[in-house]
């Protein structure tokens, strides 16, 4: 059985779809900002010092933690 | 009907150009003050419409969804499900960003849903004609079932046709029932139904609003919100998931008109924010970039307004001396020149470093810079106990902890607010700036070092870069001692970044400088009245004696004219009621390297920092006859008594500069962290552990550099 692949699976410059959120506390967050299943999301780089990623969804940019990106479960076809 | 005037909301998500729209719409007609009971700001501001009406136009702060996050967001929500507010909307503008329009079309729907009367402004349509893309409002407009007026406000496009709208939806506010956008489940209309039954709230979705958040909805009393919880309890209300649900459910349903409305033409290149961000954001040079920013912030400040702060300290010493020799001497010119006048320069000099520092931060604030600070550095704030967020209100208190405190609200984990709040006075303000202006040319002297460094600018840098240090230290200290219960997160957007409005940026610069003379101004002129009182009388005889056994003194030694009266002027303010106050604070002081001079300085600066120099200008202009010197020349030639040494010598300046900057001197940021925590603990707690920093260091300085 494989693994879920999640935003932290992505290499810089690559992009998927997302497939659904780990419902959570950051779920309703995560949604109001805009990453919601279906969507395009593509990794640009990690935070200077770590700890954070730099993502960019459809025309807009947003910064999520590792744990915050981990709840973010992607499509398994790229 | 209501009272002629009708309350008009400005609603929308962050960055969706609300803020500029409120500026546009009200002009110079706005002020600042604080929603009821919670110290947000309000911003509000009076329309004019074209039949001679009014209406009172409020900018809300921006929220995402009904489902907030921050405490800015649940004030929104706190007045939009309590009918009874004073600030309960007549009619929402709401702003979004078409650009972003799925996005922002949430939060939309659900004000919608509230049943409140809505305009709905699509902004930055510039854009999307500069994208390429096209845009139809008709399928959006049908969808909503409220008015939609495409604008543009930073270009200034259409504003007139919002105008207009507003005149006409305002004139006859009836009530067109616009159909609920969300299909509840079962659950959701049984609890909102009970709900409404027992609260008369206007709609069921307000209800249902109301049944997620009861527990922290201020309007509602104690009974209200036992019986809440009974209805939401046995109904096995999930909270959580019917959130989640809802969310889904509404972007589901307007996600295809969103593809109706605008055309986008897929063009997959870098767009100039990306291109930014490539470098701005990299992994090397994003940090060291806001360090050069950083940088040469502080020495813009520094050398910027040293010019214009020249003109006005030299201007008061003119018109000080204009009014010493064109008025007869009495105790009122006196007064006049000595108190009010001193107190007053001593306000107004500090307005050009004032003005930079805001006009930076703004700029920062503007292009959305600010934002990469916070991505950037979230986990070096994290290891210090904060937030990323943490950022802003850390650069902010470079201009001044209270606004600062203010913009914790959007952190929120408790304990890194918390600790936010706690350590930003730590970071040296804009009231600082003056105390260190006046001191740091005691300490070094005006000269460049490797032909490119100001000697007296990196003296300044340190100072600011100690500030840091203590804030971040005790961040830790407090990280370790604190309890934890976390709720922390970052989840930020990264606003594309545009080039500031200046209007914005003017508006903000004018209402901080003004606010700065204003306040700090009754504060500093208040005391240095109070000071010039002090420090001109004594106790019952002391003074008449005090002046006899100067003359006595002087006689003795047969001493010049001149060198009498300096004599009679330093016998007068030892044996005046300062003087007594002085000498009873100086064995506290003594150890930093202080006189009793710089310790009522010292003493009266608890109330604001910047009157440490009013308090020395009026110490001083009434204690010699050198009239016409500015104070700095003032204090130069002040010696310690029976000797040559300079009272200012490097190590009794720099001991003070290190107690300015650490003490907790600033009444108003222990009200507002009084007001943000709720609490008198933490002010306390505030105050005793920067106190005992200030004279710490100061302390150590002194004994080391003596």
């Amino acid at each position: 059985m494989d693994q879920q692949r999640t935003l932290l699976d992505l290499s810089p410059d690559e992009s998927a779809y997302i497939d659904k959120l780990d419902v959570g506390m950051s779920t309703c967050k995560l949604l109001n900002l805009g990453v919601l299943p279906k969507a395009k999301v593509t990794m640009v780089r990690k935070a200077p010092f770590g700890g954070a990623y730099y993502i960019k969804l459809d025309g807009y940019q947003l910064a999520v933690r590792t744990e915050e990106a981990a709840t973010i479960i992607l499509d398994k076809q790229i | 009907m209501k009272a002629s005037k009708i309350n008009i909301a400005l609603l929308g998500n962050p960055n969706s150009g609300k803020s500029s729209l409120f500026n546009h719409l009200t002009g110079l007609r706005q002020h600042v003050s604080n929603f009821p009971g919670v110290t947000v700001d309000k911003r509000s501001g009076t329309l004019r419409l074209n039949n001679g009406l009014e209406a009172n136009i409020i900018d809300f702060p921006g929220t995402y969804s009904m489902y907030p996050n921050s405490s800015e967001e649940k004030i929104v929500i706190n007045i939009l499900t309590d009918q009874t507010n004073d600030n309960y909307p007549d009619l929402v503008i709401y702003v979004a960003d078409a650009t972003q329009l799925e996005r922002h079309l949430l939060f939309a729907t659900q004000i919608i849903d509230l049943g409140l009367p809505m305009i709905f402004v699509l902004n930055m349509i510039d854009l999307i004609s500069e994208q390429g893309d096209s845009i139809d409002i008709k399928p959006l407009a049908k969808y909503l079932g409220v008015k939609v007026i495409p604008v543009s406000v930073r270009n200034n496009e259409h504003l007139d046709n919002l105008s207009n709208e507003i005149l006409e939806v305002s004139s006859g506010l009836n009530h067109t029932e616009i159909p609920i956008k969300y299909v509840f489940t079962d659950v959701e209309n049984f609890v909102a139904t009970r709900i409404q039954k027992n609260l008369f709230t206007p709609s069921l979705y307000s209800a249902k609003v109301i049944a997620h958040h009861y527990k922290w909805l201020n309007h509602l009393d104690d009974d209200q919100k036992a019986k809440i919880k009974v209805i939401t309890e046995q109904s096995a209300f999930n909270d959580l998931n019917l959130q989640v649900r809802e969310t889904m459910d509404r972007y589901n349903h307007f996600a295809p008109v969103v593809r109706e409305t605008i055309k986008v033409t897929k063009t997959q290149h870098k767009t100039l924010t990306d291109k930014i961000d490539d470098v701005i954001t990299h992994r090397v040079w994003g940090p060291f970039i806001f360090f050069v920013i950083m940088f040469l912030m502080f020495q813009s400040i520094y050398s910027w307004s040293s010019v214009p702060m020249d003109l006005i300290e030299s201007g008061f010493t003119e018109v000080g001396n204009l009014i010493s020799n064109n008025l007869p001497e009495g105790w009122w010119t006196d007064l006049l020149v000595n108190g009010l006048l001193a107190g007053l320069g001593g306000v107004l000099v500090f307005v050009p470093q004032i003005a930079i520092l805001f006009f930076l931060i703004s700029m920062l604030e503007e292009s959305g810079y600010m934002s990469r600070a916070v991505y950037m550095f979230d986990i070096i704030m994290r290891k210090f106990g904060m937030n990323g967020r943490s950022m802003v209100a850390l650069i902010s208190s470079g201009a001044c902890a209270i606004p600062a405190i203010m913009s914790t609200r959007t952190i929120s984990d408790p304990k890194e607010r918390l600790i936010t709040i706690l350590v930003s006075p730590l970071i040296s303000c804009s009231a600082r700036l003056p105390v260190y202006a006046v001191l740091v040319g005691f300490v070094v002297p005006d000269m460049d070092i490797l032909g490119v460094f100001n000697a007296q600018g990196l003296v300044f840098m340190g100072l600011y870069l100690l500030g840091i240090v203590g804030a971040l230290v005790s961040a830790l200290a407090f990280k370790v001692i604190l309890k934890s219960d976390s709720n922390s997160f970052l989840m930020i957007e990264l606003p594309n970044y545009k080039p500031p409005l200046w209007k914005n940026v003017f508006l903000t610069v004018k209402e901080k400088v003004s606010s700065f003379v204003v306040e700090a101004g009754k504060i500093i002129v208040l005391i240095s009245i109070a000071l010039w009182f002090l420090a001109s009388y004594g106790p019952e005889n002391a003074m008449t004696e005090a002046i006899s056994k100067a003359e006595s003194v002087s006689v003795e030694k047969n001493l010049s004219d001149q060198d009498r009266d300096n004599l009679i002027a330093s016998y007068k303010i030892e044996s005046s009621y300062i003087g007594h106050l002085g000498h009873w604070i100086e064995p506290v002081v003594r150890p930093l390297g202080f006189d009793w001079k710089i310790g009522i300085a010292i003493l009266t600066s608890f109330a604001a920092r910047e009157v440490f120099v009013g308090t020395m200008a009026t110490i001083y202009s009434i204690g010699s006859d050198n009239d016409g010197q500015t104070l700095r020349q003032k204090m130069a030639s002040e010696k310690r008594p029976g000797s040559e040494i300079s009272v200012y010598n490097p190590a009794t300046s720099l001991s003070l500069l290190v107690f300015y900057v650490f003490a907790m001197q600033c009444m108003s940021t222990l009200a507002i962290v009084r007001r943000e925590t709720n609490t008198w603990k933490w002010p306390i707690v505030q105050f005793v552990f920067m106190s005992v920093l200030a004279y710490v260091g100061s302390f150590l300085v002194n004994q080391l550099m003596a």
